[in-house]
């Protein structure tokens, strides 16, 4: 069984507490993360033990139920959570960090935030093969959810209004 | 009994939208006392402007008129309200799955949706025209189409299913639902009425802005022909009314309201039929009335308003206009500025499944849905309000939902001949009971006017 580890940082412009608000609201993530087409059950604000599940987009037309449940939660730091439904991943970790920051105007308050996901995948070199396919997508779905998290948080602050 | 709380007139009308107006605008013109009584304290029913400050407004409730609409241009244009033409120049925009294309003229650029839409628009073609508007339920085959959803009826040719979807943009706002909401007949029926007496109804004129029933919009507002008709009614409509009781016997009609009785010789309902059957009927309403009345409720709709200095889009060539596919809460879209072009206002429908998901949802994530559809049309400038409205139409007391009524299979076949017909001395009128433009500002006019007729060919 080989595991991998996949890691995207991106700055959203808004303070950690703000960011860690959404984050942390298991209802909201077909809004933001890339591939969550709904979620199908939920517990609303994370809470150790608990799950969540959701349908999502694999590959092409394919989908997939997943369910999640929340592993750690270190307050405005640290999420991390497991998923089941990923065939052929396995040990699936999703891993959020978030750090204060300085926004691109270089003044309003940011948020680093890092993005893991740790997945395991057997079937020998054919497993190193079907991540050679599969790595990639995952790469880009989190960079696009950190941007369509950006645009969300932005999309709901009304002191954008001029 | 005091003077003050007991009336007296020829006619009572019951319900001060476009509807309750239009007929007593007529009564008043043959000479009868008239006395409206309208449940909020406003005209307009389903209209209603917005002020956006200096002047301007725009509409939160129902605003384009197009051609065949016969009844309202020609009241509008007798009260002096005048009409622009909607629609702005530049490219719209398509949204299917997150992924923004702009496109010009009226169909949208989906290759593979489009094959099932010309399919779909073709079996409405031919199976509207086979509908009488004044009486659905005898079409030649109103039992199967009354048998089954509007959904299932035109999944019944589709390839991809995505000529569904595209039927389902338009009735998230003109049902505040969707195709499977409604009964194929009532639905091909609806078709039907987007017409007059010498222009059968066509899905074209029912959907298409320029020469369709988007094609104008009132200057000052879609309520000011409402305001304008409550100034001609002088003294005669009665606002905080709500009706709670009808009386009838051979001598009268007793109407009870919250502001005074009226005793009268006949009565005229323009309220919305679900809300006309919670009245207090003595006697009651013949059983098949009440129930089609029970089976006719509004659709869910909010209307979403985004007030923008400028309309910026319009530099960029676009004209506002969206429509947005695969779960976009927004599913239609337009530049809802006003005619003298600022400030600048996008509006859209949120309606249906859509309506069901985000109505319930904290303010600010709902505005924030919004606001994030309409930047997939004109960018994401469009975080960047003035300010931000929404109607919900649910909310209304006096209208609970929007825009209109929708028959669900079997009610039509089943009551549809009870629906304007006169019990007693009391008649019917509303946006619902009109053989053309059904739901619209016209059939509302046209419904209120017939109304009146009929009551004065018996008087």
């Amino acid at each position: 069984m080989n595991t991998y580890t996949v890691t995207e940082t991106a700055v959203i412009n808004a303070p950690v507490e703000r960011v860690w608000e959404v984050i942390s609201r298991t209802d909201r993530y077909a809004e933001w993360v890339a591939g969550a087409i709904e979620v199908t059950e939920h517990h609303g604000v994370a809470a150790l033990g608990k799950t969540y599940a959701e349908r999502n987009r694999t590959v092409g037309p394919l989908r997939t139920n997943s369910v999640w449940t929340v592993k750690e939660i270190d307050p405005l730091r640290r999420r991390v959570d497991t998923g089941t439904g990923f065939a052929p991943l396995q040990q699936v970790t999703s891993i959020f960090e978030l750090r204060p920051t300085v926004g691109r105007d270089g003044g309003a308050e940011a948020t680093e935030m890092t993005y893991q996901v740790e997945y395991a995948i057997g079937l020998g070199p054919i497993g190193i093969l079907i991540n050679g396919f599969q790595e990639p997508g995952m790469r880009a779905g989190m960079r696009t959810s950190m941007a369509n998290l950006d645009r969300l948080i932005r999309s709901e602050d009304s002191s954008l209004a001029r | 009994m005091n003077d003050h709380w007991s009336h007296k007139s020829d006619v009572v009308v019951i319900g001060a939208g476009l509807a309750g107006l239009s007929a007593a605008r007529d009564l008043v013109a043959a000479g009868k006392s008239v006395a409206v009584l309208e449940a909020r304290d406003r005209v307009g029913g389903r209209l209603l402007n917005h002020d956006l400050g200096d002047g301007q407004v725009t509409e939160i409730g129902g605003q384009f008129v197009g051609p065949t609409q016969d009844r309202i241009l020609a009241l509008a244009k007798d009260v002096g309200v005048e009409t622009y033409r909607a629609e702005v120049p530049g490219e719209n925009v398509y949204v299917h799955d997150g992924r923004s294309k702009r496109f010009s003229g009226h169909t949208p650029p989906d290759l593979l949706a489009l094959p099932d839409m010309g399919i779909a628009l073709a079996r409405i073609g031919k199976a509207a025209a086979r509908i009488d508007p004044a009486a659905p339920w005898k079409a030649p085959n109103a039992l199967e189409l009354d048998g089954m959803t509007y959904e299932t009826w035109l999944r019944k040719a589709e390839i991809t299913g995505g000529g569904v979807d595209l039927v389902n943009i338009f009735l998230n706002s003109a049902y505040g639902g969707e195709a499977r909401d409604a009964s194929a007949l009532f639905s091909l029926w609806y078709v039907a009425t987007f017409g007059d007496e010498t222009h059968p109804g066509t899905m074209e004129r029912g959907t298409g802005t320029t020469g369709g029933a988007q094609d104008s919009r009132f200057v000052g507002g879609s309520q000011l022909v409402a305001q304008r008709l409550a100034v001609e009614l002088d003294g005669r409509i009665h606002l905080s009314a709500p009706v709670r009781r009808v009386t009838q016997d051979s001598t009268g009609v007793t109407v009870v309201s919250d502001a005074g009785e009226w005793h009268a010789e006949q009565v005229i309902v323009a309220i919305p039929p679900l809300l006309a059957s919670r009245i207090v009927w003595d006697p009651l309403l013949p059983p098949q009335q009440d129930q089609l009345f029970q089976r006719l409720p509004f659709g869910t709709l909010m209307k979403c308003v985004a007030v923008y200095d400028k309309p910026f889009w319009r530099a960029e060539g676009l004209s506002g206009m969206g429509l947005l596919r695969g779960g976009s809460p927004i599913r239609e879209m337009f530049d809802n500025t006003p005619q003298d072009g600022g400030p600048g206002v996008l509006m859209g429908f949120l309606g249906g499944k859509e309506w069901r998901k985000w109505a319930h949802r904290p303010a600010r994530e709902r505005r924030g849905a919004v606001l994030r559809s309409f930047a997939q049309v004109v960018g994401e400038r469009a975080f960047e309000t003035l300010d931000y409205v929404e109607q919900d139409w649910t909310a209304e007391q006096w209208t609970q939902g929007g825009p209109t009524s929708i028959a669900a299979p079997g009610v039509l076949t089943s009551y549809g001949e009870w629906m304007g017909r006169a019990f007693g001395r009391v008649h019917w009128a509303g946006a619902e009971f009109s053989p053309y433009w059904n739901g619209f500002m016209d059939g509302a006019v046209r419904s209120g006017q017939d109304a009146a007729a009929e009551l004065l060919a018996q008087s």
